[in-house]
């Protein structure tokens, strides 16, 4: 049998596109970037070798602990939420909607469709204040508090963002879990129920378990998306006011073309990507098949 | 064929098919319900009222926008905004470019990504842990940073002038996360499957093609609507290597609206966002249908 | 089994997979790919996507005044939005790929990095060469040579001053002058908020509405050179004259003249503020002649919006009469694609572009028009003749920072002026980034 599976022409056709076309559009550009880390300087003014000064301003750069903080923040919570509606969503439609799920998963999908820049505006209006109020601080008025200069300090700008990117992400992982949750074998969940399991026990005993590989694979999806998140706060806050709401891929971008200094820019991702890889590879050990890595 | 096999593991087919609520009397089950309503209900206020607020405000006129709430419908209803819209966002070219660099790179990156992932996850050779993390690693590469290796590259190959560059970096880019996702779906299928078909003589190849791939059907079709609407939504790929009118996707089109010290035409942007979000979500539910239909047929076609 | 049937193995399928990729992309997304020889066939134009003013002109000169040059090469226009365009121009830079014209210098000190890289053509030696120098306003050179490192190397197809738009109508009503030193101003500006009308209105989303009015008091306290002194090293932010200034603009803040939460307002709301009534004062350079202009916009009337100069600080050393004046995000012509077809162009666009661009919309460019314009506004006609009459121009607050200390003083303004940020933190904030270098 493991003469059929480790049949190297068959590997070779399955995996060998995808690996070249890999290689050559990230590794290679990848690699090719990473060797600036050692550069100060951009393409328009010429590179000088830097040694390893980028690092050691890395370390004491404040802009950097403030985007590393705001992203870390960002991504934790964010993961976090994103994962708990959306299987929650996911729940709702496999067990009380069932059949009747399409249209309702449809429409809370519907955010996921909508440009960023638009959801951004939306979240704009929604959370004004000037030079009237918006929606949400006229319901705040009319309730008694009173009215929330939402994107002007860094603690408020960073709820909207949150709320923003829950909202429009959820249905999008609601869908993603219900997916998983379909692949759940019917005969399981139907003996369990026949050995008396229900509810809570049943989704304990037996959802639960049984989505764990596509819950695993949604939380690293999400951290990732998460913790490279820039257009929706680039869209929504510019990552003001200041640098509050700035994370580290704004950051990074602004070095490396606004402020002209590529080899810093590299630096600071560089960082990003050991960070999101350690993540990552954390998670993924807990849930392979036979570790092998 | 091996359908047999396959059959007791397809679970497309509807999940739960008995109700547990079948034994309670009627009043008392639609009491139960009440929660789950309010839920539901809640929960699409919160998700459509956008789609709402995005149509009247795109009926409105600028000073219309500025001076009233921006909950209350037009004062005069601007029609003239999608006609505006159409011409100003240059809607007709957008639209068809950002269909030429969405569709071949889908199916690129579906093909190569099953494929790959099926490959990684099946199959047994020295290595593979090796491989699947370093295409992990691909999924954490900020893209803002590969821009200047990748501009130098397609400057050279002389394709910076087509929609090319976007495609291949669609591709590139949008492979790992799916052959990762596409592994962790794979796993989720006994290898003894595939084992058993090959034992028929059907060579590993044909297996995928006629089992593996139809197996994850559903997984792909998920896949496949996660990264069509990373690549659709796409503004600084398509900015940095499309910055040519005649190459611009919809949402470089959208920046059209906005002025040179931050003024922006917000009616008629809205009426762009309103054609270019209701196609796609009309297209959305036409697939969508399609896979439902997909979904509860509960056959394997091979 | 040893490695080298193996590889050879692995190859075939993998070459026959890429071909079978490369000619379905190739095909899909039809391969037109441009050439990039130094002899340019056309009249490549770079914009930055917010820019809507010179694309008109462009056209009509192509069709008008400048047909034969269009004939000899067509002019071909394309767009970036702002954010990235500084991006674009670093890539195609580094491949000796700049458009014939562009857009460029988000900052300052971006535009002097080209001009340093020998990217830019110098205009004054083209343009003396041509013998059209004559037809560009020399407040505009000026203002572009203080900004861009030293030589005439971007084109003014706008030219703006700054000032302070207000509502002429409420300061009548109240028997108010426009102020003449800044004490005056904060007077006037008590009246209007003892009214319950917000003197002073401004965009803290975009910031730099804010930032304008430190450097304005700046340039009148300590004279036009402050922030000339400050970018050569004799000067630092955080000297007490200087951060007196942001205390300034700080205190106009905690008095409540402001919009309230001005932090989220951003600039299309601002200027409906003044057009609607709504505030008395707004300070706004001279591109905001289109909105003002614009009975749609506008509901308080034309005629009813005046404009007047940042007023003095009493015993300072700078004047009334210096303007701020800046380009807009400034267009040049590359060094590298300047060919006799490109001179016949730029020949022509120098003599034609001011008076097509103020016929078509009142837009006041640094070309001269040839002859005088009639019916236009009588705002415009007083800027136009302020900007004539003026003598000396002035920077503004960000002009000689370089991007970083650029980016963070309008990020920050707004929490300067709500009282998040002291004065000192937002001046040595700024220090800091200049000293970075």
């Amino acid at each position: 049998m493991k003469q059929v599976l480790g049949d190297r022409k068959t590997i070779a056709i399955l995996l060998g596109p995808a690996l070249l076309v890999y290689t050559l559009v990230i590794l290679v550009p990848v690699v090719w970037s990473f060797g600036y880390t050692f550069f100060k300087g951009n393409a328009l003014e010429g590179f000088e070798f830097n040694g390893i000064n980028n690092f050691t301003r890395l370390f004491t750069d404040p802009d950097v602990q403030a985007a590393l903080g705001f992203t870390v923040k960002y991504a934790l919570l964010l993961t976090i939420l994103q994962v708990v509606f959306g299987y929650g969503l996911a729940l709702l439609y496999t067990f009380v909607l069932k059949k009747s799920s399409a249209i309702i998963r449809t429409l809370v999908f519907f955010p996921v469709v909508v440009p960023t820049v638009a959801i951004a505006l939306l979240y704009q209006k929604l959370f004004q204040s000037a030079p009237k109020d918006g929606l949400v601080n006229e319901l705040l008025v009319n309730v008694g508090l009173g009215s929330v200069d939402w994107l002007g300090s860094g603690t408020t700008a960073f709820i909207v963002i949150v709320i923003m990117d829950v909202w429009r992400s959820m249905g999008f992982y609601g869908v993603l879990l219900y997916t998983g949750l379909l692949d759940i074998p019917e005969d399981i969940i139907e003996s369990a129920r026949i050995d008396g399991a229900r509810g809570f026990s049943l989704f304990k005993n037996i959802v639960l378990p049984m989505s764990l590989p596509i819950l695993y694979s949604s939380i690293i999806f999400s951290i990732n998306g998460t913790i490279k998140v820039f257009d929706s706060v680039f869209a929504l806050t510019g990552g003001g006011p200041g640098n509050e709401t700035t994370p580290l891929t704004l950051y990074m971008y602004r070095t490396a073309f606004a402020f002209s200094d590529y080899g810093y820019g590299s630096t600071i991702a560089l960082v990003l990507s050991i960070m999101c890889l350690i993540v990552t590879a954390l998670i993924f050990r807990g849930a392979r098949r036979d570790n092998t890595i | 064929m091996t359908v047999t096999n396959v059959d007791n593991l397809d679970r497309t087919s509807a999940l739960v098919k008995h109700d547990v609520g079948g034994r309670t009397p009627a009043p008392i089950r639609f009491l139960k319900r009440i929660p789950v309503l309010i839920v539901i209900g809640v929960l699409l206020v919160i998700e459509i009222y956008p789609l709402f607020w995005m149509f009247i405000n795109s009926l409105k006129s600028n000073t219309d926008f500025l001076n009233n709430p921006s909950w209350a419908l037009p004062e005069v209803w601007e029609w003239g905004n999608y006609v505006s819209a159409w011409l100003t966002g240059n809607l007709a070219t957008t639209i068809t470019n950002s269909l030429i660099a969405t569709v071949p790179s889908l199916a690129l990156i579906v093909i190569l990504g099953v494929a790959g992932g099926f490959a990684l996850e099946v199959m047994v050779f020295k290595g593979r842990g090796g491989i699947l993390l370093l295409i992990l690693a691909g999924i954490m590469i900020p893209v803002q940073m590969i821009l200047l290796p990748l501009f130098t590259i397609f400057f050279n190959l002389n394709i910076t002038g087509s929609l090319l560059p976007l495609i291949i970096i669609y591709t590139g880019h949008g492979l790992p996360l799916t052959i990762f996702m596409m592994a962790t779906y794979f796993r989720a299928i006994p290898r003894e499957v595939f084992e058993a078909a090959t034992i028929d003589g059907s060579s590993m190849l044909r297996s995928f093609w006629y089992i593996g791939f139809p197996m994850v059907r559903n997984a792909v079709i998920t896949v496949g609507l996660v990264q069509f609407f990373l690549i659709w939504n796409d503004l600084l790929i398509a900015i940095t290597f499309a910055s040519n009118r005649s190459l611009n996707t919809i949402q470089a089109g959208l920046l059209n609206f906005s002025g040179e010290y931050g003024a922006t035409d917000y009616g008629p942007l809205f009426a762009a966002i309103c054609i270019t979000t209701g196609g796609i979500l009309i297209l959305y539910l036409f697939l969508n249908q399609q896979i439902m239909k997909g979904l509860t047929a509960g056959s394997v076609k091979g | 089994m040893t490695t080298a049937p193996r590889s050879r193995r692995l190859r075939r399928p993998v070459v026959a997979a890429l071909a079978a990729v490369g000619i379905g992309t190739m095909i899909l997304s039809g391969c037109a790919a441009g050439g990039s020889s130094s002899e340019p066939t056309k009249l490549t134009y770079l914009k930055n996507t917010e820019n809507t003013n010179t694309e008109p002109v462009f056209n009509e000169l192509a069709e008008n005044q400048c047909k034969t040059e269009n004939t000899a090469l067509p002019l071909e226009v394309s767009s970036i939005p702002q954010a990235d365009l500084d991006s674009q121009i670093q890539l195609l830079a580094s491949q000796n790929a700049l458009p014939v014209m562009f857009a460029a210098a988000g900052t300052p000190a971006e535009g002097a990095k080209l001009d340093k890289a020998g990217k830019l053509l110098n205009f004054e030696t083209e343009l003396e060469k041509l013998g059209v120098l004559d037809d560009i306003e020399p407040a505009a050179i000026s203002t572009i040579k203080n900004l861009y490192g030293g030589n005439f190397n971007f084109l003014p197809f706008q030219f703006n001053i700054e000032g302070i738009f207000y509502n002429k109508t409420m300061f009548a009503e109240r028997g108010l002058e426009e102020p003449q030193t800044y004490d005056e101003l904060v007077d006037v500006a008590s009246q209007f908020e003892a009214d319950g009308i917000t003197p002073f209105t401004a965009s803290g989303e975009q910031g730099w509405p804010i930032t304008r009015l430190i450097s304005s008091y700046l340039f009148r306290d300590l004279g036009p050179d402050a922030l000339q002194k400050v970018a050569d090293g004799d000067a630092k932010l955080t000297d007490p004259e200087y951060v007196a200034a942001a205390q300034a603009i700080a205190d106009l803040g905690a008095a409540g003249y402001f919009d309230d939460n001005i932090a989220s307002l951003d600039i299309d709301s601002s200027y409906n503020e003044l057009l609607t009534g709504k505030a008395a004062m707004m300070y706004m350079g001279t591109w905001f002649l289109e909105s003002a202009n614009d009975p749609e916009k506008n509901t308080v009337g034309v005629d009813n919006i005046g404009f007047m100069p940042f007023p003095a600080v009493e015993g300072g050393a700078g004047s009334i009469d210096q303007y701020p004046a800046n380009v807009g995000l400034p267009q040049t012509f590359g060094a590298d694609t300047y060919t006799p077809k490109v001179a016949d162009w730029l020949k022509c666009i120098t003599e034609n572009y001011g008076q097509v661009s103020l016929e078509q919309s009142g837009a006041i460019s640094g070309f001269k028009s040839k002859e005088p314009v009639t019916d236009l506004p009588a705002l415009t006609v007083d800027v136009q003749d302020r900007i004539a009459g003026s003598t000396e121009s002035v920077l503004w607050f960000e002009a000689l920072f370089n991007a970083k200390a650029g980016q963070d003083s309008s990020k920050n303004a707004s929490l300067l002026v709500t009282g998040q940020l002291s004065p000192e933190d937002f001046m040595k904030l700024l220090q800091t980034d200049l000293d970075a270098g």
